[in-house]
């Protein structure tokens, strides 16, 4: 055989012969076509009617509008001096608590670490609500030291706010200061530097990154929130609630298209930086890290778990006062316990809390499994195709939650299209969840496939096994903690989500945090206290079975690496 | 032929991994593929294993051509450097694992696995999960996983490379044991050339994406063919023919025709003899102690030479001694341009 005969057999162009390949293509273009059409599409969408104007046709009249309204400049300036002070004090706290967990010696860190993480776990007003009981006209704070303290407005949002956000702050510092390896200390050690010395020279330049990316992190969930601030903003608008005010006081769904383009403008610039830094981040990995065993010292341990211990004390006050306030008689003047206000009428009752479980179980099943597909497409694509998946998965995280939940109504209350059929369902309340919060749920099952060394997929295709086998009797398996964690992490967020949902209700389906915000409208503060009680006790049970589940696979041996 | 690879190019963008490869494997062969990273070996590998796909070329499996069958498809096992067990399987599952997909049924799984593990030796270890072995036990079962499916072709990606020196040896008369009993065509890939002289009925010696030389062990050490596979096969002392023709002109009889810069001599430490000699041409630099073995560092007129004896010949720093090397005893390489490592 000659040489150009040889080469004109060279294979190439046959791959749509490969069911491999076929598969894999299948697995990107399903998750694709949801992304496309409960993302990309609505926001689209949102962005036109934004651009309509009242009497049909496209301008730029409506954000000459709100441009030239004292309302709007003042929710932004509003948000804006929200959003850097709340960061502020976030990263500024939650630099201690984690340098404390991580870098002091002092013992009760269990209890900080496990109380950091409780506002995770309840719907976002619940902080304000705490707030409420606590230094609000009838709080027991107020009552107690017999002064009338204004909470609703700047203030009172402010510590909702950072209560809100302190846990991401302290889970992003916590892990930058975890990777910090103790050889470098030691080495500064024998070569004479000070304790404040390897601070400034080797931690404060080690976690920067981390700093800026948290900072960013606290202000897009500031500016974004809605929950505490409809609760206890007062008369003190942020953008969040002035598109709720437009939409749903005004039924001027164009305008509030406009505010939330406005509102979504800081965002995904915030998202974009914080994307960038956390690359520069990611780069300074080290594999092999010596863990940091702090030894105590007084002068900074004492101080370091003062603070700490201060800061969890707020927390479990204001949420414990929500739990405590569900069981009270007569809030504040009756503190006999009781049951009564759990029994719930107004609001359709329990109803909103057993959909929402199902709708939660939907979106954390339906979610991770598409997730999974996607990763598992994505491992056998690359190029232009894979980059812009890639791209386009990461994106929900950088739309506001009323955004999104704006343009959903937008989209599905709209009879152009068949898609109508999905408004008012709730299908489409598990879709939006999902959606809203796609990005972190990708990005944790994409940490997993990056460890998935490919020689147990090489070594599965070469024993005969098709892409399809590979991924349910090799990668699965490796990944069941990631994907366990996003099964969770989906559930838990969809349980007390409201702003991206809070449009999305009809009077016949109603979900857990809107009923919380209705019976908190309603004046029956201390049955929001008990519905919240409730959501709360759903989400730390799905806490615990998770915690369960992954401790039961690590101590299995399947999960000792090989190696 | 058995296994044949033609005319194989590969590029990665602008790299050309590898460029117009020919190379073959007989039945029951033992072949190694050896070169420095980067040299195109273990893309080689996985072309032949359907793992990457071909730019142009062809891999043919007795007159059958591989080149657009999956991996799957191939029917050949595959032994990685290392974390290739699946973590979530036992050992017997994970050596079953190829027997399950071909449907085989259950006892017959089982029994080929007490089989092999008998061969690999670690019967006890059965329902062990990966994450509990050792390097080395996890290699012998990776090893078994390959072969239980009775593979046409075993492929070994440096198999040996994570393990401790020890384990390395024993395990690597294992594999030179099993494939001579069980006389599967093996193509081993490894970057270290005693493993392929101790294994290797052939050795395909590559550099820069082309292969460079193929031969017996004894071929690629006693004639090499080029500065590279001369230097890369062991230590050598190559020396100029110009220096050659002023200082032992005797050993230019073997010399093929050609310009002088075409061709260099090499000699093997072990070929040069020594004695003690106040008027010699050579003086000792250093004397190294191996062992067995003593090295002698020499400045001589033909330039840096080591040169090696079983035992020591009591010579020290510092003395002058006189050369004898035999014509037979030196090859001449073309001369590529390598630098000599060290």
């Amino acid at each position: 055989m000659s040489v150009a005969e040889t080469r004109a057999t060279a294979p190439k162009q046959r791959w749509w012969m490969d069911s491999d390949k076929l598969l894999a293509a299948a697995c990107i273009l399903i998750p694709l076509i949801g992304l496309t059409l409960f993302f990309l599409y609505p926001m689209v969408i949102v962005f036109l009617r934004s651009l309509t104007t009242p009497d049909g046709t496209y301008g730029l009249g409506n954000y000459a509008e709100v441009l030239s309204s004292k309302g709007f400049w003042r929710a932004t300036q509003h948000s804006m001096t929200m959003g850097v002070a709340t960061t502020v004090v976030s990263v500024f706290l939650g630099f201690i608590i984690a340098h404390g967990l991580h870098r002091c010696a002092f013992r009760g860190k269990w209890l900080i670490r496990g109380v950091i993480v409780l506002p995770l776990l309840a719907p976002s007003l619940v902080q304000a609500l705490g707030l409420i009981f606590l230094l609000g006209r009838n709080g027991l704070i107020s009552r107690a030291i017999g002064i009338e303290l204004d909470i609703y407005g700047f203030w009172g949002l402010l510590i909702a706010n950072t209560l809100y956000a302190l846990p991401q702050a302290v889970m992003i510092i916590g892990a930058s200061l975890v990777l910090l390896d103790a050889r470098t200390y030691e080495a500064a050690e024998v070569m004479g530097a000070k304790p404040m010395r390897q601070f400034r020279d080797l931690t404060l330049p080690a976690i920067f990154f981390a700093l800026l990316n948290s900072a960013f992190v606290v202000f897009i969930i500031t500016i974004t929130d809605f929950g505490n601030a409809a609760v206890i903003g007062g008369d003190y608008s942020v953008l969040a609630t002035e598109i709720y005010t437009q939409v749903i006081g005004l039924r001027n769904f164009n305008m509030g298209a406009v505010v939330g383009i406005m509102l979504l403008l800081p965002t995904v610039v915030s998202y974009y930086i914080e994307r960038q830094s956390m690359k520069r981040q990611q780069g300074r990995h080290a594999t092999n890290v010596q863990k940091f065993i702090p030894s105590f010292y007084l002068n900074r341990d004492i101080p370091m778990a003062a603070a700490c211990f201060v800061v969890v004390a707020m927390i479990l006050s204001v949420i414990g006062v929500v739990i405590y306030a569900s069981f009270v008689k007569l809030w504040p003047y009756n503190h006999d316990l009781t049951f009564k206000h759990f029994n719930i009428t107004l609001a359709g009752g329990y109803a909103s809390l057993w959909i929402t479980i199902a709708i939660s179980l939907g979106a954390a099943a339906g979610g991770t499994v598409l997730i999974f597909i996607m990763a598992l497409g994505l491992r056998k694509l690359s190029g232009g195709i894979a980059q812009a998946v890639q791209v386009l998965a990461a994106m929900p995280a950088a739309v506001p939650g009323i955004v999104l939940g704006l343009a959903y109504i937008l989209t599905f209350n709209s009879t152009a299209t068949p898609l109508y059929l999905l408004y008012g369902t709730a299908t489409l309340i598990a879709v939006i969840n999902f959606y809203h919060y796609h990005t972190q749920a990708f990005l944790t099952v994409m940490t997993g496939f990056r460890q998935f060394p490919s020689a147990l997929e090489e070594a599965a295709g070469t024993l005969g096994a098709g892409y399809g086998r590979t991924a349910v009797t090799v990668v699965a398996p490796f990944v069941a903690p990631m994907l366990i964690a996003v099964f969770f992490f989906l559930f838990m967020r969809s349980m007390v989500t409201l702003s991206a949902v809070v449009f999305l209700t009809t009077a016949k389906l109603d979900v857990a945090a809107v009923t919380i915000m209705r019976l908190d409208d309603a004046g029956l503060t201390s049955q929001a206290a008990a519905f919240s009680t409730c959501v709360m006790a759903v989400v730390c049970v799905a806490l615990g079975v998770m915690k369960l589940g992954l401790k039961l696979l690590s101590r299995s041996p399947k999960l000792n690496k090989a190696g | 032929m058995y296994l044949t690879v033609s005319n194989v190019t590969k590029r990665f963008g602008t790299f050309t991994a590898l460029d117009d490869v020919s190379i073959s494997i007989e039945q029951g062969e033992f072949v190694c593929l050896l070169g420095p990273s980067g040299c195109g070996k273990t893309t080689l590998l996985r072309l032949i294993a359907g793992l990457t796909d071909i730019d142009s070329g062809t891999v043919s499996l007795e007159n059958g051509v591989l080149s657009d069958l999956p991996a799957r498809k191939r029917g050949f096992g595959i032994v990685f450097q290392s974390y290739s067990l699946f973590p979530s399987m036992t050992v017997a599952e994970n050596i079953g694992y190829g027997l399950k997909i071909r449907n085989a049924p259950q006892e017959q799984i089982t029994a080929r696995v007490a089989e092999l593990l008998e061969i690999v030796k670690l019967p006890h270890l059965a329902d062990k999960f990966p994450g509990q072995l050792s390097g080395g036990q996890q290699q012998r079962i990776a090893l078994a996983r390959a072969i239980a499916v009775d593979p046409r072709v075993l492929l070994l990606d440096e198999p040996l490379s994570a393990l401790d020196a020890k384990v390395r040896g024993s395990l690597r008369d294992e594999i030179k044991q099993l494939q001579r009993s069980l006389e599967i065509p093996t193509l081993m890939v490894t970057h270290d050339q005693e493993e392929a002289l101790a294994l290797a009925d052939k050795i395909i010696c590559m550099n820069h994406g082309v292969v460079v030389q193929a031969g017996t062990p004894e071929d690629l050490y006693h004639r090499p063919a080029t500065r590279f596979v001369a230097d890369f096969m062991g230590v050598s002392n190559l020396v100029p023919t110009a220096v050659i023709r002023q200082e032992m002109p005797a050993l230019l009889a073997e010399r093929p025709d050609g310009p002088d810069e075409q061709f260099d001599a090499c000699i093997r430490p072990e070929k040069i003899q020594l004695a003690a000699d106040p008027s010699g041409m050579a003086t000792v630099r250093s004397v190294g102690f191996l062992g067995n073995l003593t090295r002698y560092n020499l400045d001589s007129a033909l330039g840096d030479l080591v040169v090696e004896t079983h035992g020591s010949l009591g010579i020290t720093e510092g003395q002058k001694v006189a050369l004898q090397i035999a014509p037979t005893d030196c090859t001449w390489v073309v001369n590529d341009g390598t630098e000599v490592s060290e």
